[in-house]
């Protein structure tokens, strides 16, 4: 049975494709101005990782992220919210909250031990604690989204950055720069004052072990550090990218879709 | 009349939600009637109708944006009576004779002063007091409060306002409430018989013309609904809608877009409306109508001491109509509702109802991140 997952979001595309078990992640495409295009070059990527040819090669595909609409091979599309948490309970049954942080919104997800929402939040419209925040702040500071992560837990003395408003605080970290603060400092005040946001996010839901990030901004090490700070509890490893988790999740419906369809066809062996 | 357009008069009730005029305004106005437009629904319609008005619930249907009202209210104030006001200051509420603002929020106490203040030439305007507390006390300033708006009116206007006039008034808005209340209770059903936007509008009409006129139009709407049901959908879950606001049908139509099926509410231009009767009996109809507004149906989140009658109400609706989720929607801004949905959070949680607490502004400007909440939420809670 030959299954994928596409997760459109609003900075990448990914895909996830999963054969019997052996699942096989594509790479990190970039959006482009056309999500149709977007996400043919993730499933396209996925597809040449799986050593498989074509979307016709598949059983069932499931779409999810801002653009799920306009996957234009997906079978079904699938809330990101739904997806994250079903593609980090697959490879983690322990968790039990999520947090994804990505490019245009934050969102925390509360999991029972089932694996059933039982809660979620995301933010409004602000884009505070978002993706998009530390891209806006990296280009101001020149250092690139690298570079916010490589300067995590270097400051001792960090700086007060707004958690409210992407406009605001790009002022104040305008203000911090002419005012010769070191940049590690206001690298450590954005991910403090990123993870103030999202922990409020999170709080709402209710924290429980094992909790862990999904998204793009999971592997920025600084607001990792800054979140556990914030949370007061340990963050785990996913052991997969977890900027793959919402595509894993659609893949992971996906699978369940096509079995029950083979199923109710009284097809045992429904598989390609 | 096939199921697609099952009904003239819920094509003519879609057609007067989605605008501020509409013909019988004109009509009612071509014969030198007068047309009252006030705020919010404590402010008792019956009080107009015994003058000989034609009450006129201010919305903010048709607004692209707030410019205008800009120049009188800052962000910082919620965007429903933004963008009422910017109507009013574009002329679509010239055709008001007299205009009633309620206590309710600061905000829409303010239109009062912005209104009378800005160049809207409405000929009468009226700063009605309500109370901010439940009680019989408060009942008893309610209705020393609208024995002066109906002083205020007659003075003003030359109309007597006899308690004959009142009585009748009271039984002819009982009626509406009673016939609206059949409407709801038609969506109890596998397959309700109008959609959440439909009801939407059925609602918001009934606020925008003659009473009489709409207790015809809705009993041929039911007989309507009757010969014709309406073809059987498949949804995935029932909804209800918890809130302010809710001239519009932003919410009902995302989440029906989305495969779910909105079977009630309790919002203002709503649900909250039809709830119960003014007493008939009681021989002073301001009594019976200061009663009805303050102990009966104290549905103003910002009337305190009552959340939990509100509380009790919208679990039992809930329950009544077997619907599997929440949708509560408050207003960027609105510090009232935002309290009291963060209580009513917890208590639907403890009766074992699920909710999605949704902050939005009249017009979305993210409609895209609200559709994916409610995406997911349906997918937590559907059949």
């Amino acid at each position: 049975m030959i299954i994928g997952g596409c997760d459109l979001g609003s900075t990448t595309g990914k895909a996830v494709v999963i054969i019997d078990d052996r699942i096989v992640l594509g790479n990190i495409i970039a959006s482009t101005p056309k999500p149709a295009v977007t996400a043919q070059m993730a499933m396209d990527a996925a597809i040449r990782n799986a050593g498989l040819s074509s979307v016709k090669d598949f059983d069932y595909i499931v779409s999810t992220g801002y653009g799920r609409l306009r996957v234009e091979f997906a079978n079904e599309n699938i809330s990101e919210i739904s997806c994250h948490a079903r593609g980090a309970f697959q490879i983690m049954p322990s968790v039990r909250t999520i947090i994804d942080i990505g490019g245009q919104d934050c969102k925390a997800i509360s999991l029972s031990a089932k694996g059933a929402i039982l809660g979620f939040e995301m933010n409004e419209r602000c884009a505070a604690g978002t993706g998009r925040f530390f891209q806006v702040m990296a280009k101001v500071l020149d250092c690139g989204l690298d570079g916010i992560g490589a300067m995590a837990n270097i400051s001792t003395t960090p700086a007060s950055i707004s958690p409210q408003c992407t406009v605001f605080a790009e002022s104040e970290i305008i203000t911090l720069v002419n005012n010769d603060i070191p940049l590690p400092d206001i690298i450590t005040g954005i991910n403090r004052s990123v993870a103030g946001r999202v922990s409020s996010l999170a709080r709402r839901v209710g924290v429980a072990d094992d909790l862990v990030i999904t998204g793009g901004c999971n592997k920025n090490e600084g607001l990792v550090n800054a979140l556990k700070l914030a949370l007061g509890i340990e963050i785990k490893k996913l052991p997969l990218d977890p900027q793959f988790m919402g595509a894993l999740g659609a893949a992971v419906f996906a699978k369940e879709k096509a079995v029950k369809a083979a199923h109710s066809k009284g097809d045992d062996h429904g598989c390609k | 009349m096939d199921a697609n357009n099952r009904s003239r008069v819920l094509e003519k009730f879609k057609s007067y939600s989605a605008s501020i005029p509409n013909p019988s305004i004109d009509q009612f106005k071509s014969k030198g009637g007068k047309v009252m437009g006030y705020f919010c629904s404590f402010i008792p319609e019956e009080l107009f109708i015994a003058a000989g008005f034609l009450p006129f619930r201010i919305r903010g249907t048709g607004s692209l944006g707030t410019e205008r009202a800009d120049e009188y209210f800052t962000s910082s104030n919620c965007s429903f009576p933004r963008h009422c006001f910017n109507q009013a200051l574009s002329g679509k509420y010239d055709f008001l004779d007299g205009l009633i603002v309620g206590t309710s929020c600061d905000t829409t106490r303010y239109i009062y002063d912005n209104w009378k203040k800005s160049q809207v030439k409405t000929p009468f305007a009226y700063l009605l007091g309500f109370p901010h507390v439940s009680g019989e006390v408060m009942a008893g300033y309610y209705r020393k409060e609208l024995a002066k708006l109906k002083t205020a009116l007659e003075e003003n206007f030359g109309a007597a306002i006899t308690d004959d006039a009142l009585r009748a008034s009271v039984r002819l808005c009982n009626e509406t409430r009673s016939l609206q209340q059949k409407i709801y209770d038609m969506r109890k059903s596998d397959n309700p018989a109008v959609t959440g936007s439909e009801m939407v509008s059925i609602m918001v009409a009934g606020i925008s013309m003659p009473k009489e006129e709409y207790n015809r139009d809705i009993k041929e709407l039911m007989s309507d609904l009757e010969t014709t049901p309406s073809a059987d959908k498949a949804y995935s879950a029932r909804l209800m809608i918890v809130g302010s606001c809710g001239d519009d049908t932003v919410l009902s139509r995302i989440a029906e877009d989305q495969g779910a099926m909105v079977v009630t509410d309790h919002t203002c231009f709503g649900g909250k409306l039809k709830y119960g009767a003014v007493d008939e009996t009681v021989s002073d109809p301001l009594e019976a109508l200061a009663h009805y507004h303050v102990l009966t149906r104290p549905f103003c989140a910002k009337v305190g001491g009552a959340y939990p009658l509100r509380a009790k109400v919208i679990i039992e609706t809930a329950k009544e109509f077997n619907v599997d989720g929440i949708l509560g929607q408050r207003l960027g801004c609105c510090d009232t509702w935002g309290g009291e949905l963060y209580i009513l959070k917890d208590d639907l949680r403890d009766a074992g109802i699920p909710s999605l607490m949704i902050e939005r502004e009249y017009i979305p400007d993210t409609e895209g991140q609200l559709a994916t909440r409610i995406q997911a939420f349906i997918e937590t809670v559907r059949r």
